[in-house]
């Protein structure tokens, strides 16, 4: 199997070399080698949204909003592809093509392809339904383009629901290539895993760590009163050898380090995450020996508070940086022109609570949404469920609109992803699995 | 964190993909994990390899476990390894995401230490903690509150509870599990002549089950082996002070020839009770080693769900004496099922004898009689605890042959 995931690094390794334009991410949070760059206006957003009871039809659903200003139906839905069930939708990710959208549902470990060539109207192509049957591992999280290939990072695993997973490397078409434990107790490792994050100028992948089924599926109150299930988060990150998809050292983060983001301006060689359980902030960077080091630059709010970060989004010049603390509702922008010594510059509410951010390539549009996991979500009145749009002038958050996913029928607004009307050149040619699947 | 180390860990996982690639192989695949991973060692498998031999475990019962019941003596090897196949079987629920293993952790004494109570459909939090199913065959009465009377009609509660497995209905699980060729094919060869029906699904459940035992601990061969050095001094403390002064073993009975540590009565121990009517105000929240917040109870109020009320055995009597009573639960293997009580809120063997030896939940009325201060120093509780330790069935713990 390693010998195939070899092959299409090779052509991984050609495609970086041959088109450098690549090295940069898109909007801002994508892999480096996602194409078609949406660097203008983003024209749609496609929130992957989890089925609530009590609310529409209950299933999971692609919602597809219009955020182009000069549409007339800007701030709109107009698109909804409902998926059957609720598997507990959360994160999704472009083929390095960016013609395909892969979105993960924590619970039932389905993963569902869209065809995103007709942005205004994604279909659903394709549903991979033995990722755990075949991998023993449980519910796919992130989906991370890499030439020719997607990498999904499981958060469990089969035998006891629990963090220990791994990582499983799938063509575009959906078949497997290879798959590779997180690293464990031979590396000082705890064998969890969360986000992905790629630098490929350092041939360099960073892996982050949370929980298992049993945590991540639990309700949040229940879990937080239960000293048993709190000893199960992750504390750790794992260096790995990119090309050779293996694990070469685990760095210490304590408290459930989480998304991953590189900077995106060239000759950095550094990346951030946050540990949603202690609130801080961590840069991981070599140090004066060449050796990757992690350390704790920030806190974010008041730690004892437990405001619990969660999605973090870096602005393309990597000087700033969203933070979102999901028990409170409140971003907060942070001035990370020094790495060693970000400084929170600007905070606002959002809501009752907010999980997801994402910005556009010039950082003047930011979006939000509040679904953090179905039984982790606020209860009752607070439990807000919401898409807002706002414009960022560098001073201050001003909001376009919102969207309530509840009274709209739809459910949970978890991840966003930006699309533009179909530009054939920029996107990938489609395959021959989803040609077929397409036809019928 | 699960306590199974890496290498136990590799171990069940290759096992598991073996186990999928080969769906024949249970009785090889059984063996190994006791063996290697909880170490009740259902030796007589090995040398049951006609696939209708009758009551294999039957052969050769570990010390300290009393006879088992009759029904046992009719199950076979086929039924067991079909038992076996659906007890792992994710598939038996309606989405494919939990089987009877996800609670009843074969790493974990077939108990979860993964949470207090268990977590069923998507994430909805039970009323209980998971039991150990090791020796469950003695059991007359199943569940902490004894609902069911046999482990054959047992399964069909979590298989259909909305909140466990979630089917919804017999005939819907049926009719999937007759989809499955393997299935199929397993079911008329364990039974023959009857093929897939609600009782046989129940009985090749209850068959796996009946395998799931444990004895032979340092206790077993210190009490009934005439090994006197099998207990420290302190653990020999510890069990007279737990068939004495401390009274456990008036409800964790021991008789003279086995111990199956339980009574099978119920007892309200003021547990549910003080889960009814205690109400914290802030809550001591551990975020990673070393690093302990209290929080108020509004903040963790607005991330909880309802938690549904639980009386107890009272729900199925009627009785007023049952209100909050639930089944004295074995205490073999204890000190791998942590945590403690039929919730799952007291988290270590210490702090269990502290509850008891304070005299349980002293504002609960309706408190066992049985229950009540005791009086122990330190150095007795600790001895009391060195003594449950010594429970562990001897393979179980991985020591006996260290």
């Amino acid at each position: 199997m390693k010998s195939k995931f070899l092959s299409g690094l090779i052509f991984a390794a050609g495609l970086v070399l041959a088109a450098p334009q690549a090295l940069h991410a898109d909007e801002t949070c994508n892999s480096p080698f996602t194409a078609a760059l949406v660097t203008g206006q983003e024209q749609f957003m496609h929130v992957w949204t989890l089925g609530m009871v009590g609310v529409g039809d209950e299933s999971d659903k692609l919602v597809t909003v219009d955020v182009d200003p000069k549409s007339s139906n800007y701030g709109k839905v107009i698109h909804s592809l409902s998926v059957g069930g609720r598997g507990e939708a959360h994160h999704t990710g472009f083929t390095d093509d960016r013609r395909f959208l892969w979105a993960g549902r924590l619970d039932d470990s389905k993963i569902i392809i869209f065809d995103i060539s007709k942005p205004a109207e994604p279909k659903k192509v394709k549903v991979i339904e033995d990722f755990a049957d075949r991998t023993g591992y449980v519910g796919p999280h992130t989906f991370y383009a890499i030439p020719g290939r997607m990498i999904v990072q499981g958060l469990s695993n089969t035998m006891d629901h629990g963090g220990k997973t791994g990582i499983v490397v799938y063509t575009n078409d959906g078949e497997i290539v290879s798959q590779h434990d997180m690293p464990g107790d031979d590396m000082g490792g705890d064998a969890y895993g969360y986000d992905i994050g790629i630098n490929p100028n350092q041939n360099t992948m960073l892996t982050s760590s949370f929980t298992g089924w049993t945590n991540y599926m639990m309700d949040f109150g229940a879990l937080v009163k239960d000293p048993v299930a709190m000893k199960n988060f992750g504390n750790t990150m794992a260096v790995w050898d990119f090309k050779a998809m293996k694990p070469i050292k685990v760095l210490k983060v304590p408290g459930a380090p989480l998304e991953i983001r590189w900077s995106l301006r060239p000759g950095d060689d550094w990346a951030l995450t946050s540990t949603a359980l202690t609130s801080k902030l961590w840069l991981i960077k070599k140090d004066d020996q060449g050796e990757w080091q992690a350390k704790a630059v920030s806190d974010i709010g008041d730690p004892s508070k437990i405001p619990l970060p969660v999605d973090i989004s870096i602005t393309a010049n990597g000087k700033g940086l969203w933070v979102n603390t999901f028990l409170d509702g409140t971003t907060r922008f942070f001035d990370i022109s020094d790495i060693e010594n970000p400084k929170e510059v600007y905070s606002k509410t959002i809501g009752n609570q907010v999980n997801m951010v994402s910005q556009s390539w010039d950082g003047k549009r930011v979006y939000f949404t509040t679904s953090l996991l179905a039984n982790w979500d606020k209860k009752g009145r607070e439990n807000d469920q919401f898409l807002k749009a706002y414009d960022w002038d560098g001073k201050e958050l001003t909001e376009k609109f919102a969207i309530d996913f509840v009274k709209e029928g739809l459910g949970r607004a978890h991840h966003m992803k930006f699309s533009a009307k179909p530009n054939s050149s920029a996107l990938g040619s489609t395959s021959e699995t989803y040609q077929s699947l397409l036809s019928n | 964190m699960t306590r199974v180390n890496q290498s136990e860990w590799q171990v069940l996982k290759s096992l598991q993909k073996a186990f999928r690639r080969l769906r024949l192989f249970f009785p090889f695949l059984f063996i190994l994990v006791s063996i290697t991973c909880f170490g009740v060692a259902p030796l007589s498998l090995l040398r049951a390899a006609d696939s209708n031999a009758i009551s294999p475990q039957a052969q050769s019962l570990p010390l300290g476990l009393p006879g088992l019941p009759k029904w046992v003596s009719t199950v076979t090897t086929s039924q067991i390894e079909l038992g076996g196949k659906l007890f792992f079987d994710r598939g038996l629920s309606f989405n494919n995401t939990l089987s009877c293993s996800m609670c009843h952790l074969p790493e974990d004494a077939f108990a979860s230490t993964q949470s207090a109570r268990s977590v069923g459909m998507e994430g909805r939090t039970l009323q209980r903690n998971a039991p150990t199913l090791l020796n469950v065959v003695f059991q007359e009465m199943l569940f902490h509150d004894g609902r069911e009377t046999s482990l054959a009609l047992q399964a069909w509660l979590p298989l259909l509870h909305p909140d466990e497995m979630a089917n919804p209905s017999i005939g819907y699980l049926i009719a999937r599990v007759k989809d499955d060729p393997d299935y199929v094919r397993l079911f008329a060869q364990a039974f023959p002549g009857r093929g897939i029906d609600p009782m046989t699904l129940g009985e090749a459940l209850a068959a796996f089950q009946s395998t799931l035992l444990s004895g032979n601990s340092r206790f077993d061969r210190w009490r009934f082996g005439g090994e006197e050095n099998a207990l420290s001094e302190a653990e020999k403390r510890g069990f007279e002070l737990f068939a004495g002064k401390a009274n456990c073993a008036s409800c964790h009975t021991i008789d003279d020839a086995h111990a199956l540590f339980s009574d099978s009565l119920y007892y309200n121990t003021g547990i549910g009770y003080r889960a009814l009517t205690q109400k914290s105000e802030s809550y001591n929240i551990q975020l990673a080693a070393g690093v302990v917040v209290e929080v108020e109870s509004r903040y963790v109020d607005a991330i909880s769900g309802p938690v549904p009320n639980d009386i107890g055995r009272f729900a199925i009597t009627l009785d007023e004496r049952d209100r909050w009573a639930y089944r004295t639960p074995t205490l073999r293997n204890v000190s791998r099922t942590e945590p403690y009580m039929h919730d799952g809120s007291i988290g270590t063997l210490d702090a269990v004898v502290e509850y008891y030896n304070e005299g349980g939940f002293r504002k609960d009325r309706s408190l066992s009689p049985l229950i009540k201060p005791l009086g122990l120093t330190q150095i007795e509780r600790d001895d009391l605890v060195a003594f449950l330790v010594s429970l562990d069935g001897a393979e179980a713990s991985g020591t006996q042959n260290k």
